[in-house]
């Protein structure tokens, strides 16, 4: 005859306690066994305890207090039994889901994996040794020195400068011998 | 007077647009009061026609910008921005007074319409050329550069060129950097390409010249260095299809290798490049120079003096046979390399200057020595810089269609030019004579069955200035 029905519902509800207790006294004037039982049940949990008035088939209720949405930190069962005191059992470990459990794993192990890496490359002699230290670069991610094209390029550079000195110096040079041809004819008028 | 005024008040689009009433328009110039000139309205009316020589150059696209009308004949310019070239470095001088290093502005200097040059004028201040091809291909892009130098003052030029091609540039002064890309590679590796195109980017080049036929890929490549003009060649047939949809200007070569087109393989590119505009005459087109620097000279100097040679005292050969890269051929002459053999018939007449051959590959080293004797001068040389320099000091030149016969045209030194045929011949030397550059040519087509006579008795001009000495 113990129809064991779990009934799920919050603890935390707009009702107030003390007409919860008028309800009951209702039903235990009433002399009613289902009312009586459910006086038992209600008067079980007269702290901050609900009823729901419309359920009177429920055999037991399950009460849940969540940390998290998904992380339940208390559980209260209560079972209701004919003719006999309610079992009311407190369970106050977490219970996890299943795929709750899995992300809490998978996370566990990828941080295990990438503390790994992280501090595991910290101590890594490259990184310490001259070849990654040392100084250069050039500021675009190229961490070389000298390139063949600045060297060219300064190369490119002292060759204009060396045709601009030679041709600056065949016109001086141009000018000087026109200078010379004139004191020449100057001296050849005197 | 007054007509040439009034030509002068009118913009300069406007001035080739008579060429299709040119009766109306010698009447016009010849009147004396001609108020009506400046109306462009009638101006227009005089011609209908709608944009002719101008645009010559600009196939328009309607793609590109399907509002694009072309000039606005009434738009009135101003000399400010507008007329002329460029000036040569338009940056302000930096203050000393400033510790920030702020520049110091003369009085009146507009910051904010310091760049409109580059929007009404089209200053070109950096400007990229993608040269496509080996050593000969970009020796011959020399004159472009100096004319782009000429025309845009102040412009800072940049080379992509081949690995190969990009050592020509130790010869050209007015190249600032010259990078190693290999254009005509049909897969590059994406690496290397998105990094080019990265450095491209960051250069914040404004004109950009291809002279690889471009299709989509090398015109989205062109396209993607976000230069303001993308110029380039595109492929004569099909495969140009959508190039044009990326670039502001295009070229289509008569046939697909470029290089077919000789000594000015890059006309139609120098055709726009110095073409006229407002108050600026058309560009000629300079002759090739090379220069060379002292340290090249020195040490090319010392590397002819182990092989045996005093300065002034030898003649190139150059265009022996082998499978080396660096025989500097033209792509455009690809029968122009002569086997040992028939050289040591060539040279065995030169007597009072000593032949000196140049090798491109340390392995051609045996067979000269095998043919010509153990006391032969050999000198390896594969870049352009030291072949020039190694020009520079020599009495003269005899080679087939290499590089070193344009390097010897631009150092003035006399030169013999052996061609597989005569049209090669006015193609890749085109005023022979002014040169001092004699052309020998194959009657048949072949190098192979030159004339050793006729040579022969072109060698003896080595010999005259040494007589006369």
């Amino acid at each position: 005859m113990a129809e064991a029905i779990l009934s799920f519902s919050k603890i935390i509800k707009p009702n107030a306690p003390t007409s919860c207790l008028q309800t009951t006294r209702l039903d235990l004037n009433s002399l009613s066994s289902k009312s009586l039982r459910q006086s038992y049940s209600s008067s079980g949990f007269s702290h901050g305890c609900q009823k729901i008035e419309g359920s009177k088939n429920k055999r037991a209720e399950l009460q849940k207090m969540r940390a998290l949405p998904d992380l339940t930190l208390m559980a209260v069962l209560v079972e209701h039994m004919e003719g006999q005191r309610d079992m009311i059992t407190h369970k106050s470990i977490w219970h996890l889901s299943d795929v709750a459990m899995k992300n809490v794993y998978t996370f566990y192990i990828m941080f295990t994996c990438w503390g790994c890496c992280f501090f595991g490359s910290t101590k890594d002699p490259y990184y310490d040794s001259e070849q990654y230290r040392k100084d250069g670069g050039d500021g675009t991610g190229h961490w070389v020195y000298e390139k063949q094209e600045d060297i060219e390029e300064t190369a490119r550079g002292a060759l204009w400068r060396e045709e601009l000195i030679e041709e600056i110096e065949q016109k001086v040079g141009g000018l000087r011998e026109l200078e010379e041809a004139g004191k020449k004819e100057e001296e050849l008028v005197r | 007077m007054a007509s040439a005024t009034s030509a002068c008040l009118l913009p300069k689009p406007v001035a080739p647009k008579f060429p299709c009433s040119p009766t109306i328009v010698a009447s016009a110039t010849h009147l004396t009061n001609a108020p009506f000139l400046n109306n462009a309205s009638l101006s227009d009316q005089l011609c209908h026609a709608p944009r002719p020589c101008f645009r010559r150059y600009a196939k328009k696209n309607g793609w590109l910008d399907p509002f694009d009308f072309g000039d606005d004949p009434e738009m009135e310019y101003g000399s400010m921005y507008s007329e002329g070239k460029q000036d040569e470095d338009p940056r302000p001088p930096e203050s000393p007074d400033n510790p920030y290093g702020f520049l110091k502005f003369p009085m009146g200097y507009g910051v904010e319409v310091a760049s409109l040059g580059l929007k009404i004028r089209g200053d070109v201040r950096r400007c990229c050329c993608v040269i496509s091809g080996g050593v000969y291909e970009n020796l011959l892009f020399f004159p472009t550069i100096q004319l782009i130098k000429a025309r845009y003052p102040g412009v800072q030029v940049d080379v992509l060129a081949s690995p190969r091609g990009k050592q020509t540039y130790e010869l050209n002064k007015n190249v600032r950097w010259a990078d190693a890309y290999d254009a005509d590679e049909d897969f590059p590796d994406p690496a290397e390409y998105t990094d080019m195109i990265g450095i491209l980017k960051n250069r914040y080049y404004d004109m950009i010249l291809s002279t690889k036929l471009a299709g989509l890929g090398h015109a989205s490549f062109l396209f993607m260095t976000t230069a303001r003009d993308r110029v380039s060649y595109v492929y004569p047939n099909v495969n140009s299809a959508g190039a044009g949809l990326l670039l502001s200007q295009t070229f289509t070569p008569d046939c697909v290798n470029l290089s077919d087109g000789g000594y000015h393989m890059y006309h139609q590119m120098t055709d726009w490049l110095g073409r006229p505009a407002r108050g600026v005459p058309r560009e000629p087109l300079p002759p090739l120079k090379v220069s060379i620097s002292r340290k090249l000279k020195e040490y090319v100097m010392e590397k002819y003096t182990k092989a045996g040679v005093e300065k002034g005292k030898y003649v190139v050969i150059h265009g022996i046979q082998s499978d080396s890269k660096a025989s500097m051929q033209s792509r455009g002459d690809t029968d122009s390399l002569l086997p040992i053999q028939t050289w040591a018939e060539i040279t065995s007449t030169i007597s009072g200057v000593k032949p000196v051959f140049v090798i491109p590959h340390e392995k051609v080293r045996e067979d000269v020595e095998d043919i010509i004797g153990e006391e032969a001068s050999i000198v390896f040389i594969s870049t352009p810089g030291q072949l020039a320099a190694l020009i520079n000091d020599s009495v003269g030149v005899i080679a087939t269609n290499t590089a070193a016969v344009q390097l010897s045209n631009a150092r003035e030194k006399p030169c013999i030019a052996l061609f597989s045929s005569e049209e090669k011949g006015k193609l890749f030397v085109p005023d022979a004579d002014v040169k001092k550059c004699k052309i020998i040519s194959s009657k048949t087509g072949v190098l192979a069955d030159i004339d050793i006579e006729t040579i022969k008795a072109a060698v003896q001009i080595f010999e005259r200035p040494l007589a006369l000495v």
